[in-house]
């Protein structure tokens, strides 16, 4: 891996292999703790960890202010079980280091799922079963948080959340 | 761009650390010949699988299940695995050689309750330490001759004693199996038994082959608070570290370990993450019935809804007819790439789309998963299709695009077959815009239809270059294209949803509630504006539209989605409008 903090200059920066490397590896991790605190039920405290005052959520079209905004709508929010099915991510070309790209997709069942439907629904009738998410996050560095540890490039949050249910 | 990975000097590493402050190690154990211990690779051996099989984890877990070592060691079995009844000694016990169940049982016994004790002698609970270190050297084992595993001892004799420390109070979060010789699958239980486990040293053993980690790898759901591997002196780390300077050996670590920071003691270099401990506050289940708000219409905010339609038209028709027009709406150092998500959406299974829409079945995803989709959930453990499916650069990602199959967006169809979300990002010194569209498009090929997701980071287009010169008010600085399975665009209606099914009654209530009361018609998810749109064309577009708006009465909108859907050809345009203009609607026209 190639240092490069030396290039700080936020003219254009070009991406290296390494700069990949970490955001993929920083995507998987972030996938997998984020929507396992998500289907937590210790969310509602530990869930505004990803994010700080200043995240931008919107959550199927109804906007949202930072850590707050989240904890306000999660308080309201059923059960859920996620599943990713597909995740991608980009570092985005412009600064150092790079802001993170991620798009998720995948389902979420709420409540009990087909499980807690009354029991005379019936089977063509879509209510209940788990529904497609789309979900895309836009991940920053914390200036204020600076690295606590060796090898950590930077921490990162959620900076822009945008999430619609598409199936 | 982002700073290599500098282990600060003199700070040492997580296990270490806690191996020296535990004061039980031996850290003078050197290597040991790996060839005079006869019986050790033999036995583990028998086990060539790489993955636990299903029915050993079962019947760990089941005791209906378990097999008939247990039956025989009867109801006072002190451990619930099967196959403990066969924990080895490396000797004949004097007594415990005769035929029939009884001795058995009692050298069973005997050899679990050893090995409680030297767990808990090797056992440090104030720094949750489990120094396991050598064991063929311990007193007790030797007194004994017990088996420790890769000693003669398998992967069930292992299991007994990760049980054994599962037991431990408080919890063991350092565990060092540094110097037994052992092999991959005498690990296979060990995340099964000790899954919070932080820092692991498995130094000094015979581990050869990565595959042996898929046994513990985070990956796969296992050990997902690992925060320190020391693999030193195995055949794995000697060989990876003899390649590359180490760099695919660590990376092979490291896409299986999503939680580690320090391998081998250097750290990795890593993102962080304000992640909840292992064992948070405990809380209470969420008890909502119903979601916090309703389904709302499309949400921009912050910027000119225009320019974002423009864009999106604009962007779609180029997609459709000119793929390679949209060179000058990418920035030089764009990111692209698209994903399939082959998963069939449990809704649209329900509504049996797939059967009931007429060319579905035609739909494969060869075409899609060959031309290097990047689903990181599919190809993460193999970096070099993770680099290669990011497209960076305009080139790149036009290149990408061209040779994906067509497409046609129907952009000026039913607008409540789109929707889109779009809030302004801060990106570097200025501000972006983070767009998110979600629709369906149909396939040229086959007919068949599928759904996607695209996520774009917009800024606005810089004077003179190459995307404001081609009349692009934003250029796209990335561009992340989900292709999923067709689902119906209900998913987004606006209005109430449901977390579970009416019954019949409050169906039948809220169907009459509804046609007493007619629902407002939902907005339009994509606003189009005429004038901003013919504003943002080049000018032999702009003078196209204006021709055919002339010849043929059609409004801006029509006529650019009649010319767009004609390559933009003047004649071949007005052609097709004389073809079909019977079956246009009035709001076509001017």
């Amino acid at each position: 891996m190639t240092a490069s903090m030396a290039a700080v200059a936020p003219a254009v920066v070009k991406l290296t292999p390494s700069d990949v490397e970490i955001a993929t590896r920083a995507a998987d991790h972030f996938t997998r703790i984020y929507y396992s605190t998500y289907d937590s039920n210790t969310r509602l405290n530990d869930l505004p960890q990803f994010y700080r005052p200043s995240s931008s959520l919107v959550w199927n079209g109804k906007p949202f202010q930072g850590a707050s905004g989240l904890r306000e709508l999660m308080e309201k929010m059923p059960v859920t079980k996620h599943e990713v099915q597909s995740f991608d991510c980009h570092p985005i070309p412009g600064t150092s280091p790079p802001s993170l790209l991620v798009s998720v997709s995948g389902s979420v069942t709420h409540g009990r799922g087909p499980a807690g439907n009354p029991t005379n629904t019936t089977s063509r009738n879509p209510e209940g079963h788990p529904r497609v998410f789309s979900q895309t996050f836009m991940l920053v560095p914390d200036a204020a948080a600076p690295a606590s540890k060796p090898g950590e490039v930077a921490k990162y949050y959620v900076s822009a959340d945008a999430l619609r249910f598409v199936g | 761009m982002f700073s290599s990975p500098t282990p600060a000097p003199g700070s040492r590493a997580i296990a270490s650390n806690a191996l020296r402050s535990a004061g039980l190690i031996d850290r003078d154990a050197t290597m040991r010949d790996l060839t005079d211990k006869p019986g050790g690779r033999k036995a583990s051996s028998k086990i060539r699988s790489h993955r636990p099989r299903l029915l050993d984890m079962k019947e760990l877990r089941d005791p209906r299940l378990r097999g008939s070592s247990s039956a025989q060691a009867g109801p006072s079995d002190p451990l619930t695995i099967r196959g403990a009844a066969r924990v080895k000694l490396r000797k004949s016990l004097p007594g415990a050689a005769g035929p029939g169940v009884a001795p058995r049982v009692k050298t069973k016994f005997k050899a679990v309750e050893l090995w409680k004790e030297v767990v808990q002698k090797r056992w440090n609970p104030e720094t949750q330490f489990l120094n396991l270190e050598s064991l063929i050297d311990d007193e007790l084992i030797k007194k004994h001759n017990l088996a420790p595993p890769g000693r003669g001892g398998d992967a069930r004799d292992a299991a007994v004693i990760f049980k054994i420390a599962s037991q431990l109070k408080p919890k063991v979060q350092t565990l060092s199996l540094a110097d037994n010789n052992l092999q991959g699958a005498h690990l296979q239980f060990l995340s099964h038994y000790l899954p919070e486990l932080v820092n692991l040293s498995l130094q000094n053993n015979n581990i050869r082959n990565i595959k042996d980690l898929d046994w513990l790898a985070s990956r796969r759901g296992r050990l997902q608070h690992l925060r320190e591997l020391i693999l030193l002196g195995n055949p794995l780390q000697q060989q990876g570290m003899q390649l590359e300077n180490g760099e695919k050996y660590r990376r092979d670590i490291t896409t299986r370990f999503l939680s580690l920071e320090v391998l081998d003691q250097v750290a990795i270099a890593q993102i962080a993450f304000d992640r909840p401990g292992p064992s948070s506050t405990p809380a209470e289940r969420p008890s909502a019935t119903t979601f916090p708000c309703e389904m709302g219409p499309s949400f921009v905010t912050g910027v000119d809804g225009s320019i974002v339609s423009n864009f999106l038209v604009r962007f779609f028709n180029a997609l459709d007819t000119h793929r390679s027009a949209l060179i000058d709406a990418y920035d030089p150092n764009a990111t692209f790439s698209f994903s399939a998500n082959t998963t069939i959406a449990a809704r649209a299974r329900v509504q049996g789309f797939h059967t009931s829409m007429p060319n579905q079945t035609k739909l494969t995803w060869r075409d899609w998963l060959g031309k290097g989709s990047r689903n990181l959930a599919r190809i993460n453990s193999d970096f070099d299709r993770a680099l290669k499916s990011l497209h960076i650069g305009a080139e790149d990602a036009v290149k990408a695009l061209v040779a994906l199959p067509a497409t046609k967006h129907d952009i000026s169809g039913p607008p409540e077959k789109f929707c889109l979300d779009s809030f302004p990002v801060v990106h570097g010194q200025g501000m972006g815009l983070l767009l998110t569209v979600h629709g369906q498009f149909t396939e040229i090929g086959t007919g068949g239809i599928r759904s996607f997701d695209r996520s774009f980071i917009l800024m606005p287009a810089p004077e003179g270059s190459r995307a404001k010169l081609n009349g692009w008010d934003v250029v796209i600085v990335s561009d992340q294209w989900t292709v999923r399975v067709y689902s119906s665009h209900e998913a987004w209606k606006p209005g109430p949803m449901l977390v579970q099914a009416l019954s019949r009654e409050e169906q039948e209530a809220r169907n009459a509630a509804t046609t007493t009361a007619p629902q407002p018609s939902q907005p339009l998810p994509l606003p189009f504006d005429p004038q901003a749109a013919l504003a943002s064309m080049p000018e032999p577009q702009r003078n196209l539209v204006m021709q055919v708006c002339q010849r043929t009465g059609l409004n801006v909108r029509f006529s650019i989605d009649c010319l767009a859907g004609n390559g933009w050809g003047l004649d071949r345009a007005i052609a097709n409008f004389e073809q079909v203009k019977a079956t246009l609607s009035r709001d076509a026209f001017l």
